[in-house]
């Protein structure tokens, strides 16, 4: 078969990237590949008691009531078949279950450690999705597909042993039919292959057809050419059609050689034995066949092939699972900064020891970015207990850069950040995060132990008392998907509640009032005011001129270049 | 089973089942080259089982001297025939149900597309979101296997268990009793008891997967806030209790379908096991011959085919109506939308400029925790133009939406050249009425097929010309396709400023009596907005224009502005400011 969807970057590969999760999960793949054997020699079991029973009753003319014994060895055999059915289903889901809780896992750490900064050039919706669905998707692959890998080359074997002890020319039949299993293999993975991919990026682009035309409706509305569009979307659909079809005539093909060679090979076994036990036939080992031999040969001659044909059917599991795992491999190698490691950021960082009254200390750090170069700094800044420094400058000097390395969320390309042992801070985002749930749970993300009357407390210190007295079910009015509901100013001082809450000395904003309008925004830097005088360390970015009035102390950044002027 | 349920199963899915109904003919076809397939598998090895014990009896019998004969060439050629039409029936079936999959697929897709082109401007921002159309697609995917997954299997399922086990009873009447109590009950167990089985842990999986991928969303968008406030653990728990709850509901449902598959083989098994004990007491009553006797449970083994694939795909019927389920919503979406309401209204306002008034409209929009618009009253003479400003957030989307009609007041009153706006017929609002929206909408086509949009009969010069008065003729003629190049997907393969005027160049093409403008230069430098602006002020003479911008005097302004309102938090927050005569 041959290496495809692999991922084009050096390093971890989507093949690589399955089998290092598969290994993880051994136990219960052996379990299942344990259970599929069985299934394997129950089946041959099962068979050569039949034709054994059959064989007693019609030559030997045995009564039916001699061989109870005989009957209820079948029953149990197909009992044990079903259970063994059973154990390879479930252990196979099993395997799969926990693997795929694991990589789930592995992406969501990898992308903790990326960080904020180094997801905003990721679309957030898309990346959930893809975390949630693309993992999913990797369910057929570890449940059915490999252990089926293993079973397709062991049972067919297994009864060509058998078949081969019984009549070697049958066997001969058998292995021409499938000439090597390998090659026949990959017959069926070439027509799958192809066949998934016709039909992947068929699906795909008329997905993005449709797509296309609801994203634009409104348009489509205004201008009065729904009805038009709506026969166009069935019109490409089904140009789709034909245009795949005559891709699947081919693809099918390699299903159907392995459905001929199958029904061909009964066909062949039958008339050969048939001949044979009338003594047509002179050559070989034909004149040992008995009705037993012969029907045992017949009975398996289907089940050679059916652990090929089940392959077949779950091939798409392995091309979906590489078509994930290719698109999953890629967020793995993008590399952390240096810096974020597992641990919290928040952690104080050995060094040289730190002014007693001082917050966070840089050294001489700038940033660089690939491609960009140097975004920011040299820089030195010490920040005191108390004050509030407010970071000016055009778009592109660097003032979101400057928060972010404050936070920790970048690591600085040269120099060093030092941050007093205690200190823990609070972010006040642009876009706030709100989460789904009640205005509470909302709340406690800065506080888990927060009591309501802390929460009214810091509502009302936000500017929020008044909204919370309008609310249905106060605190624990349910905010709904995304805060709807709630108008931009008031996400962001429910943002600002969060701040007051929490007990972090440092609060660093950006753009705290970008698009808000001036009533609201007056109203913001209110309720600022309220967070410096409680005694906190404020750093804004900003470039509203309302909020410079708050100003201890400026930092005006420019492209690259950094002066800092001190106010009164 | 409980009634209700049931019902409302069958009731979720009619609109769909009616759906492939209208593909009748081919879906009958198809489920029976299924059956073909199946018979074929049966036949042949049936057969081949009859042909070796009639040849092992003829050959013993030949053995001991006794002159009996057996006919080899018409079993042969049975048995070559049987393997022939399996492997070519399953080819053609395989290629036929296809191509009706793909069939459904168009069928589902255009009656969704119709649903939603008639939903309201609402209900379809609320749904724009990517993920939101992913889920749809992925929807109407789930169904299509309506018909190839669910019904067709078990349809052809049940006529061959009918079908043998009337055969068996032609030589065995309580062979074929036998074979149909076993085979009916597990039929029965493997379509509707597995699906009862699978249905809350399907449709639990369905909405675990839905919240995980909402607190997955929520925790990536919120890293920085959870990272700061040493909350990230907290979250993650929440996060892990979710995906537990989803494989708790996975667990099940594997082992459920687990449980069916096995439960198919075991009833497969133990139907042959059955007939073969009752065809061998036959046999030793001298009421059947030996290679009908083996003939017999063989046959009864053939059908392990038609059985195998019904417990999977029934254990997750749950998923199918849950997307079912989803769908119908948006359908009944749009019986509460606008569009619907509006159907019967056919009035058309007099030829010319229109005149627009409203009075005291309110918009409240479901959930809102305040209204979008209150008590706005205002008005419009024919033939002049009003600029509406406010910051964003104000209530100018929502005026626009109310004038295209994509919105209906909550409250109040809106008439065009004195008929009221809900009265008007659908084709003449949109054929008099033009907005360009604050975000122009391109479509993955060519440029002349998203100028057409405006008028679908122009032809190529005319396109030039728009093209010219937007400045995008020079650009386009260099452009190695002309006219034929495609923008991309949303118009990602041109720029955002050549976006919007591309989208005034589409509504420069249309005859419009009044014209709503959103932002119409936003994004385009200055001398270029206004050289725009002089020919849309010829363009617009002769029509009534709403101009909606944010603030006025910043960069430049719309031409030919009469009078300026100012909106705030949904109401007018202003005097009005006239700035020629404007007749009242």
């Amino acid at each position: 078969m041959k290496a495809d969807t692999d991922a084009e970057a050096p390093g971890l590969t989507a093949r690589a990237w399955l089998s290092r999760l598969a290994e993880g999960e051994r136990r219960y793949q052996r379990l299942a590949l344990l259970a599929g054997g069985a299934v394997g020699i129950a089946t041959i079991v099962q068979m050569a008691l039949l034709a054994a029973l059959i064989s007693a009753l019609l030559i030997d003319e045995r009564a039916l009531q001699d061989l109870t014994p005989w009957l209820l060895g079948l029953a149990a055999t197909l009992f044990l078949r079903a259970l063994a059915q059973w154990g390879q289903e479930v252990a196979g889901q099993a395997a799969s279950l926990r693997i795929r809780r694991r990589a789930r896992a592995e992406l969501l750490d990898h992308l903790e450690r990326l960080g904020p900064v180094r997801l905003t050039g990721h679309h957030g919706a898309g990346l959930a999705q893809r975390l949630v669905d693309q993992v999913e998707a990797l369910d057929g692959y570890f449940s059915r597909y490999l252990p089926q890998q293993v079973l397709a080359v062991a049972i067919p074997l297994m009864i060509l042993v058998v078949v081969a002890w019984l009549d070697w020319l049958a066997a001969f039949f058998l292995l021409i039919s499938a000439p090597l299993i390998p090659l026949f293999m990959a017959l069926v993975g070439m027509g799958a292959e192809r066949l998934n991919q016709e039909q992947f990026s068929a699906v795909a682009r008329l997905a993005g057809h449709f797509i296309d035309r609801v994203r634009g409706i409104t348009t489509l509305q205004l201008f009065g050419r729904t009805a038009q569009a709506t026969r166009e979307v069935e019109a490409v659909a089904d140009d789709y059609r034909r245009r795949s079809m005559r891709t699947l005539r081919l693809a099918f093909l390699s299903s159907a050689v392995l459905e001929f060679f199958s029904s061909v090979a009964i066909a062949v076994v039958a008339i050969y034995v048939g001949f044979a036990l009338l003594g047509y036939i002179d050559y070989g080992p034909a004149d040992e066949l008995t009705l037993l031999t012969g029907l045992l040969v017949l009975l398996l001659a289907p089940e050679f092939f059916q652990p090929l044909r089940s392959l077949a059917q779950h091939y798409h599991d392995r091309a979906a699972a590489l078509g994930a795992a290719a698109g999953l491999v890629t967020l793995l190698q993008e590399p952390p900064d240096a810096g974020r490691g597992a641990e919290p950021v928040t952690k104080a960082e050995p060094g040289r020891p730190m002014a007693p009254d001082s917050l966070l200390e840089l050294d001489g750090v700038t940033l660089s970015h690939v491609g960009r170069g140097r975004v920011l700094g040299p820089l030195d800044l010490r920040l005191s207990c108390g004050e509030t420094l407010v970071v000016t400058g055009p778009s592109g000097a660097g003032k979101s850069s400057l928060l972010q390395l404050m936070a920790g969320f970048l690591a600085p390309t040269e120099g060093e950040r030092h941050l007093a042992a205690d200190a823990r801070f609070a972010w006040l985002d642009q876009r706030p995060l709100l989460i789904q749930g009640s205005l509470a749970d909302n709340l406690r993300l800065a506080a888990p132990e927060a009591s309501d009357s802390q929460m009214r407390e810091a509502l009302a210190r936000a500017g929020l008392a008044a909204l919370l007295e309008r609310l249905p079910d106060g605190l624990e009015t349910s905010l709904g998907e995304r805060g709807e509901g709630l108008s931009g100013g008031q996400v962001q001082r429910l943002a600002l509640a969060r701040v007051f809450l929490s007990p972090a000395p440092l609060v660093l904003l950006d753009e705290p009032t970008a698009s808000l309008d001036a009533r609201t925004e007056a109203r913001v830097i209110e309720a600022l005011g309220r967070l410096a005088a409680e005694g906190r360390t404020l750093v804004i970015a900003t470039h509203h001129p309302a909020l410079l009035a708050l100003a201890d102390r400026r930092l005006a950044l420019e492209a690259a270049l950094v002066r800092e002027t001190v106010d009164a | 089973m409980p009634d209700s349920r049931d019902a409302s199963l069958i009731a979720t899915l009619r609109p769909w089942w009616r759906l492939l109904d209208r593909r009748r003919g081919r879906l009958l076809a198809g489920a029976g080259l299924l059956l073909l397939t199946v018979a074929a598998g049966i036949g042949l090895l049936a057969l081949s089982g009859w042909f070796i014990t009639a040849t092992a009896l003829t050959g013993l019998a030949l053995a001991a001297g006794l002159s009996v004969g057996l006919d080899v060439y018409v079993p042969g050629g049975g048995i070559r025939f049987f393997a022939v039409t399996r492997t070519v029936s399953r080819y053609v079936e395989r290629l036929y149900n296809h191509d009706t999959v793909l069939r459904l697929l168009a069928d589902l897709r255009g009656r969704l597309f119709g649903v939603m082109a008639g939903l309201d401007g609402h209900t379809l921002s609320r749904r724009r979101a990517s993920d939101w159309l992913d889920r749809l697609t992925a929807d109407i995917d789930t169904l299509d296997g309506l018909y190839l997954r669910l019904l067709a299997p078990a349809a052809v399922a049940l006529l061959a268990i009918l079908a043998l086990s009337g055969l068996l009873a032609l030589w065995l009447p309580r062979a074929g009793l036998a074979a149909l109590a076993l085979l009916l009950s597990a039929w029965l167990w493997l379509t509707l008891g597995q699906a009862r089985c699978g249905m809350a842990a399907s449709r639990g999986q369905i909405e675990a997967l839905e919240a995980l991928r909402g607190r997955l969303f929520e925790h990536l968008r919120g890293l920085a806030e959870l990272e700061t406030y040493g909350s990230l653990a907290a979250h993650r728990a929440r996060l892990d209790a979710i995906e537990r709850r989803l494989q708790v509901d996975q667990w099940r449902l594997a082992r459920v379908a687990a449980l069916g598959t096995a439960l198919a083989g075991l009833a497969v098994g133990a139907t042959w096991l059955v007939v073969l004990v009752l065809a061998a007491l036959a046999w030793q009553a001298g009421a059947l011959a030996g290679p009908v006797m083996v003939l017999m449970p063989l046959a009864v083994m053939a059908l392990n085919e038609a059985l195998a694939a019904l417990p999977m795909a029934f254990t997750r019927l749950g998923a199918t109506r849950a997307a079912a389920e989803r769908l119908n919503a948006l359908e009944a979406a749009r019986g509460t939308s606008v569009a619907a309401v509006l159907k019967e209204a056919s009035e058309a306002p007099p030829r010319g400029p229109l005149g627009v008034t409203l009075d005291a409209v309110g918009l409240h929009y479901p959930g809102a925790l305040q209204p979008a618009l209150s008590g706005l009253c205002l008005s419009l003479p024919a033939g002049r133009r009003l600029a509406l400003c406010g910051a964003s957030g104000a209530g100018k989307s929502s005026v626009a939406q109310l004038l295209t009609r994509q919105l209906a007041p909550s409250a109040g009153r809106i008439t065009f050249g004195g008929v009221a706006l809900e009265a008007i017929g659908e084709a003449t609002l949109r054929e008099r009425v033009a907005c360009l929206t604050q975000r122009v909408e391109l479509f993955d086509d060519s440029l002349a097929a998203n100028l057409r949009l405006g008028d679908p009969e122009a032809d190529a010069a005319r396109l030039w010309r728009a093209l010219a008065m937007v400045e995008l003729a020079d650009w386009a003629a260099a452009l190695p396709d002309g006219l034929e190049t495609r923008v991309g997907e949303g118009g990602r393969r041109i720029s955002g400023g050549q976006a919007r005027r591309l989208g005034l160049a589409r509504l420069l093409l249309r005859e419009p009596e009044l014209v709503i403008l959103d932002e119409p230069f936003a994004g385009l430098d200055a001398a270029t907005a206004a050289r725009l602006a002089d020919r849309l002020d010829e363009w617009l003479a002769g029509r009534s224009v709403v101009y909606l911008v944010h603030q006025l005097g910043e960069a430049v302004d719309p031409p030919g502005i009469d009078h300026i309102l100012t909106l705030c938090n949904g109401t007018l927050c202003a005097e009005g400011q006239d700035v020629s005569g404007w007749d009242r």
